[in-house]
């Protein structure tokens, strides 16, 4: 509900009580309606979220960007709902005095994260640099011991990065890297994790997983009066930026996710949340698959990427020139996958990290705003 | 070389670079492994570059010759070899390539890099503040608003910019390196294997930045780190990365992207560009990160000069910093540069706006003893004093005129400015008058808090002269607030003392008239003796209250004391002396006449001295002299 919509009813509604004008009762069951509102948009976008089509399967790059305009609109109706009209002094009062810093703190823990996600972004397109080597040698016609040597050595290091551990860039599962050197004599700097391209712009003791543990600890439902007021939207405000921050954190690589949690702590009962529980929980169920075997996120196009990369390094381990007319088409296959999803990637990348840069920037003002209103709101010593 | 046309010598040259680059095929044998062609021997690497030259055109002959089916098919055979042979090669190659890089990528020097004899390194001073700060914090709630001395940074960080004041592009390793990583980038890319050769380079060069960023003290702090840190510490740390942006964009990058320019001039602008961007985009970011996290933080007066030369040095570096990333690639890192540079400026604006309503609504209701001058004068007037120091950015960041009065201050009364007055000032100037304004209302408000009235014009006095005498210390604070508002002031610190006048000496000098001393009746016109004693008898206590009292109020500045006093003395001693001349005689004509005229004129001069000092009197009365 924009600001005309509801100054008109806001208007309307006083001119119908011709004798009492209990204004304060018009603006109470006005601010009812309107979380009510609030909430079954939450429900409806969400629902829709949680059936997606072929081409933004859950945690695709699209998908994610739909998720991301999905909290820009949850966020401009709550921001309107809290702060149209407000005075101040009402939000400086309990629980409002508890409740908003605790919101403007995860506001900048999800600062940190949109931050973190997008500098991972970057080690989504150096995946995708590496498979297009390997596709720029598989699409020669025909394709030889130097063609399938060079996408080899490429796909190892394409694997290499997939696997990568979170916490301090070395590889998980082994230290050979594609060079053909693993040491040098009296040179022991050159190890597996020395010199990976990637180093996470963030302190070596901050991780993603505390990061998002962190917005969940003392995230309480409303209980009781305080459930059919103004601290209902605040609780579903957080829920939804906790769940995005942490959708993204699962989807995309960035420092440290391992004992990322699992676990929301939201009520079933509550009406907006089914959809959203739902997604959680089924995004949930395949990280704790994936969180064994160690991968780079459960981005969908990654996922699909790590699958014909360890089929084509199946078939390279396998070929010897001419090659098997049968494995050379099958292999021809998987280098079309392949070839799909660096395209994906090449268009979708930078549009997902500006993406991400819109909700920091909103989170920003949003924060000033409520700060603004905190301090306006501070009641002076008289 | 041109086409050899002996097809025997042809084979030859052909097979003896195969040979050559199988040789060194590090998968096949322990002794290519264990050596680098490059290191090892320049004319080793000629050798082998002349090698893959060999094999290169070989590749681009194949294609010509040959028509038959069998040919053809043997053409294939061959081609799938040369393409082998030229993997080994390129496989080699950017090993190489990786190596050298390496080989030449630790940090870059900075002791250099700064001017030594600049005071670039030296702590900033803190004397830009008042000698008579002295602050009696009689109530803690001042606290919030009055807690942190005001720095003045300015001089220490204009000697830096003289040693990058602009772009400076340095030798990020040896000539011969640069060939040879030239060389080997050519054959890379007329092979096809430039994407190899962009990942190892991105990838080598970006450690390099690491250790130099690690160097020049750039750390990796989350806004969360920020938001919780000190401003104190804040401040150092803001210092350090205007130090260290300063040589990052205009040297680092600056000499990276020469690197890359020089590395791959044979091949063409997109590929230098994209190797660049490769390298330093992360590094970019995360410079930036901090002077973003710097401008979302909450706001509060303190903050503003430092906020304010983040913001200077920002601006100051941005026609560098587009002239470092200047291609289309790298159009994030210039916007979010100049999204910073807004979001300070932003900052800035509301950083001033919310300290014109602290002082609005600065709670602290103990009054100030002795009416001396409040530490909120003396924040206020020294804060303005440093804005106007900081008068060019400001002028420009500030476009909008102050909000006068807020809707929610719940006071019936707000304060007020006639703009149509001050037509023609700047906002800035504006604010500053703003500032005054409010600053006076608040005092008003404090002085209320005062039992006795004169107390409170003294308290308004004081301040309010306090406050003109700041303006006049400073020529732009004057020039910008300007002589009109400044006489306006001056009136009405003379009022004050005016009303003080009033309301302790009307009373006093009641006393000294003459009506209801002369007695007219049947038998005598005279003076009518009880009054009279009367008379003394009030004036005599009630200066003695007044001088007790009034000699613990303190006036701090010594021209204004002085002159107040003698306008006193200029209404009290020629009253008392006339009164004296006139009926003294009818008191000693009677008893006790001591007890009645206790003081000369000349104990009243000396008295006098006693007012406003601010120390108790040591005697429990005045002195009077034998």
């Amino acid at each position: 509900m924009n600001a005309n919509e509801y100054q008109g009813s806001f208007l309307g509604r006083i001119s119908i009580r011709r004798n009492q004008v209990v204004v304060m009762d018009a603006i109470h069951e006005q601010e009812l309606e309107d979380i009510e509102l609030f909430q079954k948009h939450v429900s409806d976008r969400f629902s829709e979220l949680s059936s997606p089509s072929d081409d933004d399967a859950i945690l695709s790059i699209s998908w994610l960007r739909k998720l991301l305009d999905v909290f820009l609109c949850c966020e401009a109706e709550f921001e309107a709902i809290l702060l149209m009209d407000r005075d101040p002094y009402q939000l400086s009062k309990p629980p409002f005095d508890r409740l908003i810093p605790e919101l403007l703190d995860r506001a900048v823990k999800a600062l940190d994260i949109c931050n973190a996600v997008t500098n991972g972004v970057e080690s989504v397109r150096h995946c995708q640099k590496l498979a297009e080597i390997a596709i720029s040698a598989l699409d020669q016609k025909p394709i030889g011991d130097g063609e399938v040597k060079r996408a080899k050595r490429a796909l190892i290091t394409l694997m290499a990065a997939i696997n990568l551990d979170d916490k301090d860039g070395t590889n998980a599962k082994s230290t050979e890297r594609s060079w053909s050197f693993g040491r040098r004599s009296g040179n022991k700097d050159r190890v597996a994790g020395q010199f990976r391209s990637l180093s996470w712009q963030v302190a070596k003791n901050w991780s993603a997983a505390k990061q998002i543990q962190s917005t969940i600890y003392n995230l309480v439902a409303p209980r009781g009066a305080e459930a059919s007021g103004l601290p209902s939207p605040i609780y579903t405000m957080n829920v939804i930026m906790i769940f995005v921050m942490w959708a993204l954190v699962a989807a995309i690589p960035c420092q440290e996710r391992t004992g990322l949690p699992t676990h929301f702590p939201v009520p079933k009962q509550l009406n907006w949340a089914h959809s959203l529980i739902g997604l959680q929980e089924k995004i949930a169920d395949e990280w704790k698959k994936k969180e064994k075997k160690g991968m780079a996120g459960l981005l969908d196009e990654m996922q699909r990427m790590e699958k014909s990369a360890q089929s084509l390094i199946d078939f390279t381990d396998s070929f010897q020139f001419p090659g098997d007319a049968e494995k050379l088409q099958e292999a021809a296959g998987h280098v079309a996958e392949l070839t799909e999803i660096c395209r994906i990637m090449e268009q979708g990348l930078t549009p997902l990290q500006m993406h991400i840069r819109e909700v920091f920037h909103r989170i920003v003002r949003s924060r000033t705003e409520f700060l603004d209103v905190l301090e306006k709101g501070s009641l002076p010593v008289i | 070389m041109e086409l050899p046309e002996n097809p025997n010598k042809d084979n030859n040259g052909y097979e003896s670079a195969e040979k050559l680059i199988l040789r060194w095929d590090s998968t096949a044998s322990e002794e290519a492994r264990e050596k680098m062609i490059f290191e090892t021997d320049r004319h080793e690497a000629d050798l082998y570059l002349q090698a893959v030259d060999e094999i290169q055109r070989s590749l681009s002959n194949a294609s010509i010759s040959n028509n038959t089916n069998a040919a053809a098919a043997a053409a294939v055979d061959d081609q799938s070899k040369v393409n082998s042979t030229i993997q080994i090669a390129m496989a080699r190659l950017e090993d190489e390539f990786r190596n050298i890089l390496m080989t030449h990528s630790s940090a870059l020097e900075t002791d250099s890099l700064f001017d030594p004899s600049s005071s670039s390194f030296s702590a900033p001073s803190h004397h830009e503040l008042e000698e008579d700060d002295s602050v009696s914090n009689e109530d803690s709630s001042h606290n919030d608003l009055l807690r942190l001395p005001l720095q003045h940074c300015e001089s220490s960080d204009s000697s830096t910019y003289r040693s990058t004041s602009s772009i400076r592009e340095v030798d990020l390793m040896p000539a011969e390196a640069v060939c040879d990583l030239q060389a080997i980038a050519m054959r890379m890319i007329s092979s096809g294997y430039l994407r190899e050769c962009i990942q190892v380079y991105g990838s080598v060069r970006k450690s390099a930045i690491d250790s130099s960023f690690r160097k020049l003290g750039i750390e990796k702090l989350s806004i969360g780190d920020v938001q919780r840190l000190e401003w104190e510490a804040l401040e150092s740390k803001i210092r350090r990365w205007i130090r260290a942006a300063k040589v990052c964009i205009r040297i680092l990058f600056a000499s990276e992207k020469k690197l890359c320019e020089q590395i791959f001039e044979c091949v063409g602008t997109d590929i230098d560009d994209a190797c660049f961007m490769e390298t330093v985009k992360g590094p970019a970011i995360q410079l930036f990160n901090f002077a973003e996290a710097i401008s979302i933080s909450r706001r509060s007066p303190e903050k503003l000069f430092k906020i304010l030369d983040l913001h200077d040095a920002l601006m100051d570096l941005l026609p560098d910093i587009e002239a470092v990333f200047d291609s289309k690639s790298s159009d994030s890192i210039r916007v979010q540069a100049a999204e910073i540079l807004s979001r300070l400026a932003e900052a800035a604006r509301g950083i001033l706006s919310e300290f014109e309503g602290a002082i609005l609504r600065e709670p602290s209701r103990v009054p100030v003893p002795g009416g001396t001058i409040h530490p909120l004068t003396r924040y206020v007037m020294n804060y303005i004093s440093l804005i106007s120091d900081y008068k060019q950015t400001l002028i420009e960041l500030i476009m909008s005129r102050p909000s006068t009065g807020s809707r929610y201050s719940g006071d019936q009364s707000t304060p007020d400015m006639d703009f149509a007055e001050l037509e023609g000032k700047t906002p800035l100037a504006l604010h500053l008058i703003w500032i005054i304004v409010v600053l006076q209302f608040n005092l008003e408000g404090k002085s209320k808090h005062y039992r006795d009235a004169s107390l409170a014009h003294l308290f308004i006095m004081n301040n309010v002269h306090y406050i003109v005498q700041k303006v006049k210390g400073s020529p732009e604070l004057r020039e910008m607030i300007g002589d009109d508002y400044l006489r306006k002031l001056t009136g009405k610190f003379r009022q004050a003392a005016t009303s003080y006048q009033r309301a302790t000496w009307v009373s006093v000098l009641y006393c000294l008239r003459d009506e209801g001393l002369h007695v007219s009746g049947s038998f005598s016109s005279g003076v009518s003796k009880s009054a009279l004693r009367e008379r003394f008898k009030t004036f005599n206590a009630m200066l003695e209250e007044v001088h007790r009292t009034q000699a613990t109020w303190l006036i701090p500045d010594t021209q204004l004391r002085e002159e107040l006093r003698i306008s006193i003395s200029e209404k009290l001693i020629p009253a008392y002396r006339s009164f004296l001349g006139r009926f003294r005689s009818h008191i000693e004509s009677g008893k006790h006449p001591e007890n009645y005229i206790k003081y000369s004129v000349e104990d009243l001069e000396t008295a006098v001295l006693d007012f406003f000092e601010g120390f108790p009197v040591s005697h429990q009365h005045m002195r009077r002299s034998q």
